[in-house]
């Protein structure tokens, strides 16, 4: 059923950071039940969003979980395809040694391609 | 064609939702089908049964009632989404021991997956945040 | 071809990451605090897109800013809005 020509089915953009607001969780999630569902995703981290990849979260003081125990389950739901935008990347000085997952830098001239490419695009 | 609106934010705390109105009746003027309005984030305020605006100012909440009523466009509340911010329908309340709900028909909580579903099958989404 | 909607002023970060999205033939539509993007003082921020940039004509006379877009700007109506994400494949919030 899938559609060979494309990425994939879906891909979701994560904007922001964690713990802040829920944006990040409740973008994940959508990506989390597409992937249940048999649907290729791709994670697209860019800007401040690209802070959720790093290494030695922790739970906030009430007890909020944040997101890293969620990405630490990406590979499981078979969401592999997890990209960063090297801009924002450079702009926070970040390397993806920090990070807690393997990913793959974007160059800012691809990401208008990654957007053509996807079946749905979701912007978190 | 047929469309389906995401929308995520609440209102009265941002345009977001008067757009999403805005564009959600100029396609049923022009006679696309919206196969749903899923709400989403803090999208889901949209479902509060209770709002109580002053007279003179739009009544959003029954807006897309009416809107569900006149031209049979499914409303889908992210049910996970909606419990976490104390949006309950009669089952949900039951569930969790509350009394009264907040959430009523043409209302309908169901999960992401439906989201998920309604960007892939439709020929568009359209988002609309704050 | 893709449509991109933006909701944020000039001065707003997203902007740029909706810059950083736009393709070649796509095409940009402010709407909401994104039509302040339509003031002429604006229009280098808006380089990259120009005459790929719609702004919705409600939003603008409900800021008083319908005399005051720059001629490049194509302003289009809640028609216009439709029309638009009839004709792109898709369409990209940015918010």
């Amino acid at each position: 059923m899938q559609d060979e020509t494309r990425h994939g089915d879906l891909l979701v953009i994560l904007r922001h950071a964690p713990h802040g607001s829920s944006w990040l969780k409740e973008g994940l999630d959508v990506a989390l039940v597409a992937a249940a569902f048999d649907r290729r995703v791709t994670l697209l981290f860019m800007g401040e969003g690209i802070t959720a990849l790093l290494e030695g979260q922790q739970a906030g003081p009430l007890g909020q979980k944040g997101t890293a125990p969620t990405l630490a389950m990406l590979e499981m739901y078979d969401i592999d395809s997890l990209l960063v935008e090297k801009r924002g990347m450079e702009s926070l000085g970040l390397s993806d040694e920090q990070f807690m997952l393997p990913v793959q830098g974007v160059d800012a001239d691809r990401i208008a391609e990654l957007l053509a490419s996807h079946a749905l695009v979701l912007n978190f | 064609m047929r469309y389906a609106i995401l929308l995520l934010d609440a209102p009265y705390t941002s345009q977001a939702v008067h757009s999403a109105l805005r564009f959600t009746r100029a396609l049923l003027a022009k006679g696309h089908v919206v196969d749903g309005v899923f709400f989403y984030h803090d999208g889901v305020h949209n479902a509060a049964r209770l709002a109580a605006p002053p007279q003179d100012e739009p009544h959003l909440v029954d807006a897309w009632a009416e809107l569900a009523r006149e031209h049979a466009v499914p409303l889908q509340v992210c049910i996970a989404a909606a419990l976490r911010r104390g949006l309950l329908d009669e089952q949900e309340a039951a569930r969790h021991g509350k009394q009264g709900c907040s959430v009523e028909p043409p209302f309908e909580l169901t999960g992401l997956g439906q989201l998920v579903d309604l960007g892939l099958r439709c020929d568009r989404l359209i988002t609309f945040g704050p | 071809m893709l449509l991109h909607t933006l909701n944020r002023s000039p001065l707003s970060p997203v902007l740029d990451q909706a810059l950083a999205g736009m393709g070649p033939e796509d095409r940009l539509l402010l709407i909401e605090d994104g039509v302040l993007g339509a003031l002429p003082a604006q229009q280098a921020r808006y380089a990259s897109v120009a005459g790929r940039v719609y702004a919705l004509h409600e939003d603008l006379a409900s800021r008083g800013l319908l005399g005051l877009c720059d001629p490049t700007v194509r302003v289009v109506d809640i028609e216009g809005f439709v029309a638009l994400t009839e004709e792109c494949e898709r369409t990209v919030s940015w918010y």
